[in-house]
């Protein structure tokens, strides 16, 4: 019985053992940073710098009317221009209107892209507005937005 | 240490002559994770970790540059159009939030 207690207690101090390093190395890791939070306006602010953008059909905003996965939703951003080294779309910016962050992606465009349209997947917490904010190389600013109904939340 | 992740650079048209615009697009397998959902077993909440900015140089020049945040999908695709100037490389360089760098290039091979 001596021995069988003794192998008893080994098994147990091996397993602290490979325990406790674990957790000392959890503990040291860089802790988790919070989520940035911003609201809509103050995204959008951060942006125009306080210039007032315009509505303009020049912007195509592409994405579902109905998303059946909010984890998941495919918006594209296409602008009418010619791209040349004169006139060309400098940035787009793609912000959502209820996410904890408005802001999705910045994009910033060269003549060298021959094309001004992107595209990406994007994350959607709730029923919320989509928006495109366009900025050209003379200092304008073009917005376009689009509701998108989401059946199930996207974020966590 | 960087992780080395799989990632994919597409071009469209497969076959493309010098001068013609090409779509491009960059997928990455990343989780993004916002820093605000918690595992569903521990519940403890999963570190932030997402894609901080892209960078897509052709031939040694910046063609274009992307700040991102946290609201992208898991497993990112970015695209653009891209003009074709001559032979050379393409380079996707993009950065972590806990500064994780990695990159993927293509080569690039006009025809006709």
């Amino acid at each position: 019985m001596q021995r069988r207690d003794f192998f008893k207690k080994l098994g147990t101090v091996t397993a602290v053992a490979a325990v406790m390093p674990a957790m000392s190395f959890a503990a040291s890791a860089p802790k988790p940073t919070g989520p940035n939070k911003m609201d809509f306006k103050t995204a959008l602010n951060a942006i125009t710098g306080g210039k007032k953008p315009i509505k303009s059909n020049k912007v195509h905003l592409k994405a579902p009317e109905i998303a059946e996965n909010g984890a998941v939703v495919p918006v594209t951003v296409t602008v009418d221009s010619p791209m040349t080294d004169s006139n060309y779309v400098k940035a787009i910016h793609i912000l959502d209107g209820k996410n904890s962050n408005a802001r999705c992606i910045d994009v910033f465009l060269t003549p060298a892209n021959g094309k001004a349209m992107f595209s990406t997947r994007i994350k959607l917490g709730g029923t919320q507005d989509v928006t495109a904010v366009v900025e050209l190389s003379d200092g304008t600013f073009l917005i376009a937005s689009q509701s998108v109904k989401v059946t199930i939340g996207g974020c966590g | 240490m960087a992780k080395a992740r799989k990632s994919l650079i597409k071009i469209k048209p497969k076959r493309y002559k010098d001068g013609e615009i090409v779509k491009v697009s960059f997928m990455v397998m990343h989780p993004m994770a916002t820093g605000m959902g918690r595992d569903k077993k521990t519940k403890k909440i999963i570190p932030a970790k997402y894609i901080n900015s892209v960078k897509f140089v052709y031939n040694g020049k910046e063609i274009t540059h992307m700040t991102v945040w946290e609201s992208l999908s898991v497993n990112p695709v970015f695209t653009t159009y891209m003009k074709i100037n001559g032979k050379g490389k393409l380079t996707v360089t993009y950065t972590d939030n806990t500064g994780e760098v990695n990159e993927k290039t293509k080569k690039i091979k006009p025809r006709g």
